[in-house]
């Protein structure tokens, strides 16, 4: 994958450089025009003086160690929620600057000389759960949560007009790895019908049929479910979610009342790594916790979160690599011109003959679902599209 | 000279050291973490060097009971345990403050703010300037025009010095006196004294600006109305309880010895011992300059049939073999029991080795044909660079035997280097062969791009160790002197320090090159060969 790297279209990258910078111009004059000032927009220094002393938006601003306001993400978000347009403004101002500057200019700049290529580097002993990590480019943070983030992946374009590029990932993959590894009986039937894993939990947590879950119920019920792999309270949720501890609370009891499975797999995991000093993914690769015994709840519940999410995660990491490399076994046994380009987390890209996409798909999406049983019979499910770059197949 | 004595409360520096390492722990080969050492000692190095100081003492509470827990028994008791490895550093830190020749304080029944206290108090009246160096806040009603507190720079901010002006500004207060009557109707949920119940920063220094003291303020406590009025008086006791608690004492039973608080040269013997246990190299060196090196356990090696180790794919991901294909072979097996701690540092100059070049296709084929005789090879390529998209390849080195190598050295021209490498090409394309690298892909990714695809199995040393303990760091370097004791030539020695006038391996001499490119495939087979015996002690794998 690492020779082969994958053809990135600069014409789409200048244009939307551009696109990008009189966006972010509009943004910056906007706020310049409700702050009835200009300043340095890009100094927090300048914009917490602007926000908060002479606009007075936030009467208990909070300030740095250093004196200054904190003018984070996080504490602009907050007031974003208030329906502050200013705020939209600089968010805005924030993301588009981001992306025009560590990905859309960046870009280019990897093309290596010799293949007009851009060829990603993975790093296979980096990161402690067992995922690769990717870097020049870093393909796992291309921002996928905004319009304009995704927009990025258009970028990523097949080789010449003989070829489209397919993509495919693993369903829920880790939310299946959960079921699978704590049995929990309500869950892995769920996996079993096939139905939406958020909006069983939903309509369980909240005691509603399936169909009065509303979008609200299932995007909280969503969080839960991913709160639990990472190993979240209720503090947590609540933060995340902008609801009160008390409801947070309320949610998770009764999740866990209903996933009782999941609860005694905690459980069970903590007490596993109490005794052993280690978790391990179902392949049986190991994470040592030194700190699981220590008296101190802080350093203990770091690692304990960890015991919870590292036999996740690490076995959805150990799957894919299995999958590679039985979709690679497989690719080479029937001749395919056909490349396997680029992983990230639970997806494989794949520069693709367009003559051969349709004996590669069955063929990819059948050896990903092979790549491991997992216990109590949940199914792996794996999903593949095409298109004419990475956006449209994805 | 300035008389300038810095007095330094050395749990609350200890605990920031810890705590700011958490994520990225440091450990050492024995698995103790020595965040807290590693911190502390960079910490007050760094302020001797930054402030020069003329005069320090380093502070310590005591595990005895203090007259504050006598007279609240719930005065900390909201603490939680500390960590085992801060308790475990205690003893460490201690020895590194004494081989830096600081006296260490403490008095039991009295906690380190009021030993400070105590000290800064005298220090003064000697003609002192004083440094308090702490992120504690309670220390604010000690400050003077002569005593100060030092605030050491926490997670990327700066060193904070507070005076009387900042710390009056800081609690909103006209008086540093006034810093107890804060403390004491306002409580400190840090210390779990109580203060008065409803009372927070805002309305304390509102009733400090009114009537001037804690005390005053009870005693007009009728004249503050509502349900406010109604708390103080309720909360009147907790409140001059609270007050007493949050005071410094300044009559501990120490004395401020000018002569005994004054820098002198460090001991380096004791810091090199200690230095040496807790595998602080680059800041052993930083310290005690380049002739420091470390200790290292000498291992005992006796030979024991063993089954062969894992294979891994081009992947990386580790293979099992069919039950057939293994076989027994002697191997290396390092005997844990019998490891202790000696002062051995080996390094190509004191370790006896034998590393050839081989130039010249009469040479080259000899090579070819004696590695064949060989199921396992351990390999390394020598580049221009670390893109191996990008890279030439200046070299290729391979290893048979522990303390023996061959070079092969491949010119700038690219058509030459391939003649070289054709020769080379049957040997990859042999699928009975096993060959052991260190971050194997990218030395498979170099020949490919010279058209050599590797046919054989592999075995990753990056790889093993990172399925061993997948925490922490694993380069080459890192785990020849964290198993094998021995500290191989480092690449700045010959291509110069990071940054844009680094060279690269095509302009240093091949004598130069092949000592380290054998070097590297040598040590990389003995990593192999521990950890084979590693995999089979610690039964890391289950099916993978």
């Amino acid at each position: 994958m690492e020779y082969e790297g994958i053809k990135v279209d600069v014409d789409f990258l200048n244009d939307y450089s551009k696109e990008l910078e009189k966006d972010a111009k509009t943004a910056e004059e906007s706020v310049y025009k409700q702050a009835g000032v200009r300043f340095n927009l890009a100094s927090p220094k300048q914009l917490g003086e602007v926000l908060f002393d002479k606009l007075k938006l936030d009467e208990a601003a909070k300030k740095t160690k250093t004196g200054q306001y904190k003018t984070g993400e996080d504490v602009l978000l907050k007031m974003a929620a208030k329906g502050h347009q200013i705020v939209d403004d600089i968010l805005a101002f924030r993301e588009l600057t981001k992306l025009k500057s560590t990905y859309v200019d960046a870009l280019p700049q990897l093309i290596n000389s010799k293949t007009g290529r851009v060829h990603t580097s993975y790093a296979q002993a980096v990161a402690v759960t067992g995922r690769l990590s990717s870097n020049n480019p870093n393909l796992q943070n291309i921002p996928v949560r905004t319009e304009r983030g995704r927009e990025i992946r258009k970028a990523f374009v097949p080789r010449d007009s003989k070829h489209i590029l397919l993509s495919a990932d693993y369903s829920q993959i880790e939310l299946r790895i959960v079921a699978a590894i704590s049995g929990d009986k309500n869950m892995c039937q769920a996996f079993l019908d096939g139905t939406d894993i958020h909006t069983v939990t939903a309509s369980r947590v909240y005691n509603v049929e399936a169909k009065d879950v509303t979008k609200e119920m299932r995007y909280k019920a969503k969080s839960v479910n991913f709160g639990i792999i990472y190993g979240q309270g209720a503090f947590g949720l609540a933060d995340n979610l902008g609801i009160s501890r008390t409801e947070a609370k309320e949610i998770i009891e009764n999740y866990k009342k209903e996933f009782a499975g999941i609860q005694k797999y905690m459980d069970d995991t903590i007490n596993f790594a109490r005794e052993n000093g280690y978790v391990e993914t179902l392949m049986g690769r190991k994470r040592w916790l030194r700190d699981i015994n220590s008296a101190n709840f802080t350093v203990r519940g770091f690692a304990e979160r960890n015991a919870i999410n590292s036999p996740i995660q690490g076995t959805a990491a150990d799957m894919i690599k299995l999958a590679m490399q039985k979709v690679q076994a497989a690719m080479k046994k029937v001749k395919m011109q056909s490349k396997m380009i680029l992983q990230v987390h639970d997806e494989l890209v794949f520069d693709t003959l367009i003559s051969e996409a349709k004996e590669l798909k069955p063929l990819i999406i059948e050896n990903m679902q092979a790549a491991m049983n997992l216990p109590h019979k949940v199914p792996i499910i794996a999903e593949c599209g095409e298109g004419k770059n990475w956006l449209e197949a994805h | 000279m300035e008389k300038k004595v810095f007095l330094l409360d050395a749990f609350a520096l200890v605990f920031r050291a810890y705590y700011a390492l958490i994520r990225s722990p440091r450990i050492t080969s024995k698995g103790k973490n020595t965040n807290a050492q590693f911190g502390f000692t960079n910490a007050i190095v760094e302020l001797i060097n930054k402030q020069k100081p003329s005069h320090m003492a380093v502070c310590f509470d005591t595990s005895a009971t203090t007259e504050r827990h006598t007279d609240f028994a719930d005065y900390k008791a909201n603490r939680q345990e500390t960590p085992e490895d801060i308790s475990a550093a205690v003893p460490d830190i201690k020895k590194i403050i004494e081989g830096l020749n600081i006296p260490i304080i403490f008095k039991d029944g009295y906690e380190a703010d009021d030993v400070i206290g105590t000290l800064a108090k005298q220090a003064e009246k000697a003609g002192y300037e004083v440094y308090m160096v702490t992120p504690d806040k309670d220390y604010g009603q000690l400050v003077s025009e002569k005593i100060k507190i030092y605030k050491p720079a926490y997670q990327g901010g700066d060193v904070e010095i507070m005076g009387p002006e900042e710390v009056c500004a800081k609690w909103g207060i006209k008086d540093v006196s006034q810093v107890i009557d804060m403390l004491g109707m306002m409580g400190d949920a840090v210390d779990n004294i109580p203060g008065i119940k409803g009372v927070g920063e805002k309305t304390a220094a509102k009733f400090l600006a009114e009537y001037g003291s804690l005390e005053n303020t009870l005693a007009n406590a009728d004249k503050i109305k509502g349900a406010m009025g109604k708390k103080v008086q309720e909360g009147k006791e907790m409140a001059i309880l609270s007050k007493k608690l949050a005071t410094i004492i300044l009559d501990v039973p120490v004395e401020f010895h000018e002569e005994d608080f004054k820098l002198s040269e460090w001991n380096k013997e004791a810091l090199s011992e200690i230095f040496a246990e807790l595998e602080f190299k680059t800041l052993g060196k930083r310290l005690l300059g380049d002739s420091f090196t470390i200790a290292t356990p000498s291992k005992s090696v006796i030979e024991k049939e063993i089954p062969q180790g894992i294979q891994t794919d081009l992947f990386g991901n580790i293979v099992e073999q069919p039950e057939e294909k293994k076989e027994s072979y002697k191997e290396v097996v390092i005997d844990d029991q019998l490891t202790d701690f000696v002062s051995v540092d080996k390094n190509i100059n004191n370790t006896p080795h034998n590393y050839t070049s081989v130039e010249g296709e009469a040479a080259i084929k000899k090579l070819v044909a004696e590695l064949n005789k060989h199921d396992e090879i351990c390999f390394d390529t020598e580049t221009t660079g670390i893109d191996a998209n990008e890279a030439e390849l200046v070299g290729l080195s391979f290893s048979v035997k522990p303390s023996e190598a061959w070079y092969v050295p491949c010119p700038e021209d690219q058509k030459k280097t391939k003649e070289i490498l054709s020769h080379f090409e049957s040997l990859f394309a042999d699928k009975k062969k096993t060959w052991i690298g260190q971050n194997t892909k990218y030395d498979l990714l170099i020949l490919k791009w010279y058209g050599i695809e590797v046919a054989g199995e592999l075995f990753d040393t990056m790889l093993a160790h990172y399925v061993i303990e997948p925490d922490g760091k694993r380069s080459m370097d890192e785990l020849s002197q964290k198993f094998l004791g021995y500290e191989p030539v480092s690449i700045e020695e010959l291509i110069g320090k990071k940054g844009k006038s680094q060279g690269t391996m095509r302009d240093v001499e091949v004598e130069k090159v092949k000592e380290y490119a054998g070097e590297d495939a040598d040590i990389t087979l003995q990593l192999k060969k521990y950890f084979c015996s590693a995999f089979k002690e610690e039964r890391c794998r289950k099916s993978i």
